[in-house]
């Protein structure tokens, strides 16, 4: 690609960052790995309500950016804000009690669990978390514990895969797994959903399911913010659209407006140099 | 549950592992018995031997509460062990340095009794627990195993070398047992009468060639005096500590914090996105089953009455590392069995390294069997054999934990069918 | 004050550590476990050394007080040490599928049966090396330096080993790949280096390495089954403090945890009361305080 990092910079418009009701907001960050810029005063903003896409060519640092958000690495510079926290560097559990949970592109299967035991690590604040409550107050362990397993297999029914539930979460297939782990990451009740490509390596028909879920979710209340390849999948879904190159916020706009836009279309090109 | 009525059918509903280590139990139960009976094992040496089995069962319990739970790599359980067993007897015995500094500070001698020992060596095992935790519990898992190893050598240099404390190799002797000062228990060993037991009145049976390969006696009588009442008090002592230790492990591995752990284990980063503060739970884990190490330290101390710098050598450690990867990491029935293992290992190699010499007339509990020597070259050899045997066919042990661990009372229904790998929760009272 | 004394000391117990660090970190970048069993590696090359020269004996002449023989009964310890090594990866530790956990504990397993086998062949007692003990070099002891010629002999020979492992990792194509299998060894699998033989070229050099290391430790100490394992432990602070996966970190945490572990008495001489027994935890707490401050190799983990 002939033209350099600063020239592609002057072409960002970036992000609409007036928005109304922000649940999560990101403002200049940035990460360095050794010498590598992974994400260059990377600034945008998700808006209650919707599911915002995060689209990028290889490269474009949206893992990293998912990383910095969710306290998975820290931040060199910026500011990370969930609910108007600010939760910039903070541990990822903060991060999650302000609302704000993520999933990963490869879940390991839990060893030795159940898939609804698998789905019972995901509300937050278990009465039997506590080591001691579990002696001071067993009713009360057993309340919450019946309660969880009860909306575990709820949203297990919501899903379709209820028939799953007794099933060694290692025995089951990977688009399954990721279907279980949106389920999970719902028991957790989120106000902001973080998906890392959900659908990577997922078969058609389960693809159009974990579609389905999180339209029918979203429009429960749920806020979503996507990193997808599957252009197909982030377009039919997300709106709005950020792009992201080289660790910066290229443009965002309405999925029709980016997949025409023409510096969208030189980031992907470019991205295979 | 139902054992006693079907055990037929409850054996064919085992794994395989499962009934080979059935077999296996009641085969070894079988073979004390006929050692019993036959005058060969003496009881009260038997009972040493339970007590000793007990013990490493605590210990495993106490690995397996870190490892097996949360995937912690702790190599100092020697350590861990030797606070204990010096954090009692540092108090409590008469050869001890820091009680005689604490008795001339004015401490009341009263005071200074294993029972304060015990919460004064958990405490401090608690401690150390915390403070080897905070710098290694936030890295890579290996780093706290490197780490550990290190701590388990500090311990080891500070016993051995702060000889006006610990009276270094020399070691601590004049123990009281655990239950001086006790109305009833203290004095019960010596005021129990001598009751003799025969099997067979009036003389003995012999099988002998033709009828069977070799001798066996039977019905010889068996005197039950002190060291008998000693011996199944101190046994009473640690199946008390076993009891506990497995009670509580076992309610706390399939609570919501018992499942936080699994998950950590298998995925931490799953465990921190999911909004869990790994870090602490971690550090419960860690410092959870170093208490129940020190704990087997004190029974320890008070078993062998007395104590020495080779009990903190690393090889404790390993013995137990076997114990819970044999019996299957993560299951704490899995640690109970291991326990027993090891010492039917160490005990075992010692009778086959001796062969010919050993004769089990042990007429008093105070036979004095360091742990820490370095055993002979072939129980090394066969520990090593083990763990590579193991990890490389087995690596999830004998008794992986098979049932879904879901807090008791809240699963109701059955599922229907086998879920292959997985078994139902079943009211769990029979785990 | 023998400030003097100690650092010729610390720089030749500094030479041992060094041989047996470089090892391990190559071994836990590429192979990418802690091998327990790097320490009992290093008990091999020593008693390889022991056998071979007491089989062939002194052959002749000398150099700085070691017979010809005993260089010879230091390649069969390299040697041997190596070919343990390769062989223990591939009937082993290649075959499993048990993550880098599980190969740590395996390797606890393979240190076991490492020294078993040593200590039913050889006993469980001290032992040394049939050459001359010498007097230390004398137009040093006026400095106030008390050193051999042996130890002369360890520091060079070392020296000797570490340029040329140098030289190898920087100018050939084999050193140029296990530098990249050690900084990114994704990275490396899909730049297509043929990582298996990386592998097993890494296992020769850093079990030769340790091979060389131990057949020093024994002419500076003696000879024991357990001398490996009880070494294990600073060689893996060396390898902490210098950084995981770095070779050349490895060489700088050697050189100062065999100098601080020289350097102990110093401290009583200023009046601390740390002894000299207390050089191995000394060489922990600094381990610990390292990983408190630098815990290299935390970040780029959490992808």
């Amino acid at each position: 690609m002939s033209e350099g990092a600063t020239s592609m910079r002057e072409r960002h418009e970036g992000a609409d960052m007036e928005k109304e009701d922000v649940v999560l907001r990101v403002d200049d960050l940035q990460k360095r790995f050794g010498g590598l810029v992974a994400t260059d005063h990377a600034s945008f903003a998700v808006e209650r309500g919707t599911i915002t896409g995060l689209i990028g060519p290889n490269g474009a640092g949206k893992s990293t950016i998912f990383n910095l958000i969710s306290g998975f690495y820290e931040p060199d510079g910026g500011r990370v804000e969930v609910n108007g926290i600010d939760v910039t560097g903070r541990e990822p559990y903060e991060i999650a009690d302000a609302g704000l949970i993520r999933t990963f592109q490869t879940p390991r299967k839990l060893e030795g669990m159940t898939v609804r035991e698998a789905m019972l690590v995901g509300p937050r604040k278990q009465p039997g978390e506590s080591f001691v409550k579990l002696f001071t107050d067993p009713e009360g362990v057993a309340a919450a514990e019946s309660a969880n397993l009860a909306e575990a297999q709820r949203i297990l029914e919501e899903f379709e895969i209820d028939h799953l539930a007794t099933q060694p979460a290692t025995d089951i297939s990977g688009g399954q797994m990721k279907l279980v782990e949106l389920a999970r990451a719902m028991l957790a009740d989120p106000e902001i959903l973080l998906l890392d490509e959900p659908v990577a390596g997922v078969n058609p028909t389960l693809r159009n399911d974990l579609a389905e879920q999180i339209r029918r979710l979203n429009e429960q209340g749920t806020t979503f913010c996507i990193i997808e390849h599957d252009m197909e999948f982030v377009m039919k879904l997300a709106d709005p659209v950020v792009v992201l190159n080289q660790g910066n916020v290229l443009m965002e706009g309405p999925p029709d407006a980016v997949q025409t836009d023409e510096r969208v279309i030189d980031a992907y090109l470019g991205g295979d140099a | 549950m139902s054992w006693l009525t079907d055990p037929v059918g409850e054996f064919t509903d085992l794994t395989r592992a499962e009934q080979g280590v059935t077999l296996f139990v009641v085969a070894f139960a079988a073979f004390l018995f006929i050692g019993l009976l036959s005058g060969g094992l003496g009881p009260s040496y038997f009972l040493f031997l339970v007590g000793l089995a007990s013990m490493y069962a605590l210990l495993s319990l106490g690995l397996n509460s870190q490892w097996g739970f949360t995937g912690l790599i702790n190599f100092s359980v020697a350590a861990f062990f030797g606070i204990g067993a010096y954090g009692t007897v540092l108090l409590s015995a008469s050869s001890s340095p820091v009680r005689e500094a604490l008795l001339d500070a004015g401490v009341p001698g009263v005071l200074l009794n294993p029972v304060v020992g015990l919460v004064v060596a958990i405490v401090v095992a608690g401690l150390i627990a915390v403070a080897i935790g905070i710098p290694t519990l936030r890295l890579r898992a290996d780093y706290l195993a490197i780490a550990s190893l290190g701590l388990a050598e500090v311990i080891r240099l500070i016993v051995l070398n702060q000889q006006d404390w610990t009276n270094g190799s020399a070691g601590v002797r004049g123990i009281p047992s655990f239950f001086v000062g006790w109305p009833v228990l203290s004095d019960f060993p010596s005021a129990m009468p001598e009751v003799v037991v025969d099997l067979v009145p009036g003389g003995s049976v012999t099988l002998s060639p033709p009828l069977i390969d070799w001798g066996l006696t039977f019905g010889q009588d068996i005197v039950l005096g002190t060291p008998f009442w000693r011996a199944l008090l101190n046994v009473s002592l640690v199946l008390v500590f076993l009891g506990a230790s497995y009670g509580v492990l076992r309610r706390v591995h399939r609570s919501p914090w018992g499942r936080v752990l699994r998950t950590i284990r298998a995925d931490e980063d799953l465990a921190r996105a999911l909004g869990k503060d790994t870090y602490s739970f971690k550090m419960q884990s860690f410092v959870l089953g170093s208490l129940v190490m020190a704990l087997a330290g004190v029974f320890y101390a008070h078993l062998n009455l007395y104590v020495s710098p080779g009990d903190l050598d690393p090889i404790t450690t390993f013995y137990v590392w076997v114990a819970v990867i044999l019996g299957g990491s993560g299951s704490n029935r899995g640690a109970l069995f291991g326990g027993f293992v090891v010492v039917a290992i160490r005990e075992g190699t010692r009778f086959f390294s001796d062969l010919g010499s050993i004769i089990f007339d042990v007429g008093s509990t105070e036979v004095v069997i360091s742990l820490g020597i370095e055993g002979g070259p072939m129980r090394l050899l066969l520990i090593g054999v083990i763990i590579v045997v193991l990890m490389r066919f087995r690596p999830e042990g004998l008794l992986p934990p098979q049932r879904e661990l879901i807090w008791p009372g809240t699963v109701d229904e059955v599922p229907e069918g086998p879920d292959v790998g997985v078994r139902d929760a079943r009211g769990g009272t029979d785990e | 004050m023998p400030l003097l004394e100690y650092l010729a000391n610390g720089l030749i117990f500094s030479s041992i550590i060094v041989l047996g660090s470089i090892g391990l970190s190559l071994v836990y970048s590429i192979a990418d476990f802690a091998n327990f069993a790097h320490g009992d590696t290093m008990t091999i090359g020593a008693y390889t050394a022991l056998l071979t020269f007491g089989a062939i004996g002194s052959l002749g002449g000398a150099v700085l007080g070691l017979p010809f023989g005993f260089f010879v009964a230091l390649l069969a310890g390299i040697a041997v040490a190596a070919l343990v090594a390769v062989v223990t990866e591939r009937v082993v530790y290649k075959p499993m599928d048990v993550g880098s956990i599980g190969m740590l504990i395996t390797s606890i397993g393979i240190a076991f049966i490492y020294r078993a086998i040593l200590q039913l062949r050889f006993g469980a007692d001290f032992t040394r090396y049939d050459v001359q003990t010498l007097r230390p070099i004398e137009w040093l002891i006026p400095y106030g330096i008390r050193i051999t010629e042996h130890d002369v002999a360890i520091v060079l020979s070392a020296a000797i080993l570490v340029t040329g492992l140098h030289l190898l990792l920087q100018y050939t194509d084999l050193g140029r790949k296990m530098r990249a299998m050690a900084d990114n060894p994704e990275l490396a699998r899909v730049s297509g280096i043929r990582t298996d033989r990386v592998k097993l070229w890494t296992w020769v050099i850093g079990a030769g390495l340790a091979g060389a290391g131990g057949v020093f430790l024994g002419l500076y100490n003696q000879l024991s089954p357990r001398m490996g394992f009880s070494l294990l432990l600073l060689i893996f602070a060396a390898v902490i403090l210098g950084g995981i996966g770095s070779v050349y970190g490895a060489m700088l945490g050697g050189f100062l945890i065999g100098m601080i572990n020289q350097l102990m008495p110093i401290l009583t001489d200023y009046g601390i009361p740390i002894g000299i027994e207390y050089a191995n935890a000394v060489a922990f707490v600094i381990m610990v305080a390292v990983l408190l401050v630098r815990p290299n190799g935390i970040m780029g983990e959490a992808t």
